[in-house]
């Protein structure tokens, strides 16, 4: 078959393919899959997380257990969305000596009714630092929630949290404004940042009214020497809503364990299934088509493992080898290639008894020339759409084997993200964000799977039946 | 001719399970193997307790000796090969020994008695489930099959597909979350309240903590069954044997039962068959998360508790259960398809 022929029934065959529509919607999902796949890490909110899921401090700035962003749309009282600021107007004023006053300038536009849940004022540098925090707000208070002199390391990092570090600053801020107020009010149980949001009156710590408008966060630092310094700050707002799917109880980011799961879906999807589905085809061409002992031997071999309980079976194997992604495949192989081998079996058999083999056997091709050359093209076909209609089943396996607790603690998969949830107690908190995601990306890839496969078997088995 | 057939299926039958035994048994050899040690030494130990009027020497050689006898019994001190055998033997003759960890809720530690306790309770549930999805799915399958690509057919198919690659156990995961906190209109899991309530009461409460996995497994499962038996009756509707009877006039009504119905019966009996059989093994994560002490959720325990006399007991049955199944769908094949019988002559 040359170039020429391959691209003409290439085309036909696509005439053919766009006129099944699922086939179509399949193809894009596919295609949208594949993409996300590979450019996914791009557009996630935390680039770095497909190394850093299981790492604490990668995620520590952010909420525990928020809901998506969208909820705002559905819900009377909007919530303060997870944000990061990082582009402070910066003002340096050389006092002499060397000495000079840094001061960072971060606005931030708050028009919500729930107020965010921490705020972390990130301040990295070096030496001997005294920094001051100052919150204005739009009703025209200014409190000083942080003064402090650090002492840093070179380039060290070093964390305000307003709630936990800043109770104190914010009592004495409220005392400021009223004394009364102040004097029922205690370090260990005020939430200061929802005091530094809302308006200063009774009503403040069991039901606050949000003052809303643009709030001036200014970071002012003295830096006393050349050897000393501090870098741009940065400001993350852990919000009451976060992101695109929320976060889970771990604080990580739904959405972006969504993306990042797509690529290993996708890797032990299609791996297993073209291994499993060659080796079927392979071995039951070898069986129907040599015969005797060889296909005794293997019909016995697909009896054994079709009658093994798959499920029981990954697990024990699981829990014994400790469990890497790749034994899973070849698990999964071990007992997927079973799928294809009857059909190809019975098929080949057919194929056997074609005139063409015959003349092909008369003038002297081995058996494994007739093989390879004369039937396994004809199978391919249907070797295609039974690879695409075999992958559904395969991630829900692995995400079964993830969701015990046996999965591969290396990667991010689906199923590890509904174990986590299943084990942290989201369906019994609702958190629905966090359930409902992956196990629709699981049905959706299957769907895509199933959708392509239907419609590849919808125009190729009657090319196979006419043979 | 039958009985000769069916004599031979089931000696197949055996062969294989007696095969599958033995995999088994190899597989877990040297876990079993020190399981048994363990368990002989701690029988032993707890024998010596009684003889008290023994000098230290004595009391060594008594245990020593017996605990060579116990060993010898076992033939732990046997060959790899022979203790594999004897091993399989035991399995084959259902003697599954005591459990590690694992007790039944009497406090036993037999492995037979913990097994017969908990596959009750998946019958209950999951063959339950496959006879509902069987009759439903057929239903709904001859449904579709009468006007191919109408507007339920379409449903039918576009659901499957998506329903393929659905977990039942995220399905399961759902339900809780909606039915039993955010409305709770059903328990969690588990098989009653506590204490649990006794007479009629009870096998309402019974039935009230059946409802939600029961629920959720058939909504699942309807569909895929709906689809294979739309696809098996409208190929038999191609046939010539159906031309023939419309252009005799029967009514399209008895065309689909009486006629198609017949002739797709032995492939919806293997769909029904291996369904059944299998469901005797339960669902190893849908009984986790629905708290319902099947064989399922027996054998993850025994997974995480390393309890190698129920995993393998566990797995013993399964596939025994497995194994029927084929055979008795051979059997019955024969019956409905009378040209399978006589040895693939057609």
């Amino acid at each position: 078959m040359n170039l020429r022929d391959s691209m003409e029934s290439l085309r036909d065959f696509w005439a053919e393919f766009s006129k099944v529509k699922t086939g179509l919607v399949g193809l894009a999902l596919l295609l949208a899959f594949v993409l996300l796949g590979i450019f996914g890490s791009f557009i996630v909110p935390f680039p770095g997380a497909s190394s850093h899921w299981r790492d604490i401090t990668f995620w520590q700035d952010n909420p525990q257990a928020a809901p998506p962003v969208w909820v705002n749309f559905f819900s009377a009282t909007k919530g303060c969305p997870s944000t990061t600021l990082t582009k402070p107007t910066v003002n340096s004023q050389d006092e002499g000596n060397g000495v000079s006053l840094e001061t960072f300038v971060f606005t931030y536009a708050y028009r919500y009714d729930l107020p965010p849940r921490d705020m972390v004022i990130r301040l990295k540098g070096t030496g001997q630092v005294p920094v001051s925090i100052t919150v204005e707000r739009p009703d025209g208070l200014s409190a000083e929630i942080y003064r402090d002199q650090l002492q840093l390391a070179e380039d060290d990092v070093q964390r305000v949290s307003v709630s936990r570090n800043c109770a104190q600053a914010v009592i004495e801020f409220v005392r400021g404004q009223n004394e009364d107020l102040a004097s029922t009010m205690s370090p260990e149980l005020i939430k200061p940042i929802g005091i530094l949001f809302s308006k200063l009156d009774t009503h403040v710590s069991d039901s606050p009214t949000p003052v809303k408008g643009e709030y001036k966060i200014t970071v002012t630092a003295l830096i006393l020497s050349s050897d000393f310094k501090l870098d741009k700050p940065a400001i993350s707002i852990s919000g009451y809503v976060s992101g695109l799917l929320g976060t889970d109880a771990s604080k990580r980011d739904v959405f972006t364990g969504i993306i990042i799961g797509i690529r290993w879906a996708l890797i032990i999807g299609i791996l297993t299934s073209v291994v499993s589905v060659i080796a079927g085809v392979l071995l039951g061409i070898i069986a129907a088509y040599i015969g005797g002992a060889v296909d005794w031997l293997l019909t016995r071999l697909y009896e054994l493992i079709y009658l093994l309980p798959v499920l029981p079976f990954l697990i024990v194997i699981s829990a014994i080898f400790k469990p890497s992604i790749w034994t899973l495949i070849t698990i999964i192989c071990l007992f997927f290639w079973t799928g294809s081998f009857k059909t190809v079996y019975s098929m080949t058999l057919q194929i056997k008894e074609e005139t063409f083999i015959e003349a092909s056997r008369a003038l002297g091709s081995s058996a494994w020339r007739i093989m390879l050359k004369h039937i396994s093209p004809i199978l391919l076909p249907y070797s295609f759409a039974s690879m695409a209609l075999s992958i559904p089943a395969i991630i829900v396996y692995e995400a079964s084997v993830s969701l015990l607790g046996l999965g591969d603690a290396t990667i991010v998969s689906w199923g590890q993200i509904l174990e986590a949830a299943l084990s942290q107690g989201a369906v019994i908190n609702r958190l629905w964000w966090w359930v409902v995601p992956p196990g629709l990306m699981i049905a959706l890839m299957g769907m895509s799977f199933a959708f392509l496969g239907t419609a590849l078997d919808k125009i190729l088995h009657p090319k196979l039946k006419t043979r | 001719m039958y009985r000769k057939y069916v004599l031979k299926r089931a000696a197949y039958g055996i062969l294989m399970y007696v095969i599958m035994i033995f995999v088994y048994s190899t597989l877990f050899n040297s876990v079993a193997d020190r399981t048994m040690r363990a368990q002989i030494d701690e029988q032993v130990a707890q024998e010596m307790l009684r003889y008290k009027n023994l000098s230290p020497d004595q009391l060594k050689a008594v245990s020593d000796s017996r605990r060579e006898g116990k060993l010898n019994q076992y033939h732990l001190n046997d060959p790899l090969v022979s203790r594999i055998f004897w091993r399989s033997l035991r399995t084959l003759g259902f003697d599954f020994g005591n459990s590690t960890i694992i007790k039944a809720s009497t406090g036993d530690r037999l492995v037979i008695k913990i097994i017969l306790e908990a596959l009750p309770r998946t019958i209950i549930l999951f063959t339950t489930e496959v006879i509902l999805v069987t009759l439903i799915g057929v239903a709904m399958g001859l449904y579709a099959a009468r006007r191919p690509n109408g507007g339920f057919d379409r449903v039918n198919s576009m659901i499957t597909m998506i329903t393929n690659g659905l977990p039942a156990w995220w399905l399961a995961m759902l339900a809780i979350m909606v039915f039993s906190y955010a409305v709770p209109l059903f328990p969690s899991g588990g098989l009653h309240i506590n204490p649990a309530p006794t007479g009629f009461r009870g096998l309402l409460d019974y039935l009230w903590h059946l409802s939600l996995p029961l629920l959720t497994l058939v909504l699942l499962g309807i569909w895929g069954t709906a689809y294979l038996v739309r696809n098996i009756v409208l190929s038999n509707l191609q046939e010539d044997f159906v031309m023939a009877a419309r252009a005799r006039g029967i009514p399209e009504r008895k065309v689909l039962f009486g006629h198609t119905l017949r002739t797709s019966m032995p492939a919806i009996m293997t769909l029904a068959i291996l369904g059944l059989f299998a469901s005797i093994a339960g669902n190893i994560i849908v009984e986790g998360i629905f708290g319902w002490p099947g064989i399922g959720n027996l054998y993850f325990i025994a997974v995480q508790q390393n309890d190698v006399p129920i995993l393998m007991a566990t797995l013993a049955i399964e596939t025994l259960f497995s194994m029927v199944g084929f055979v008795v769908l051979d059997i019955i094949y024969g019956l409905l398809d009378p040209r399978i019988k006589v040895g693939g002559k057609a």
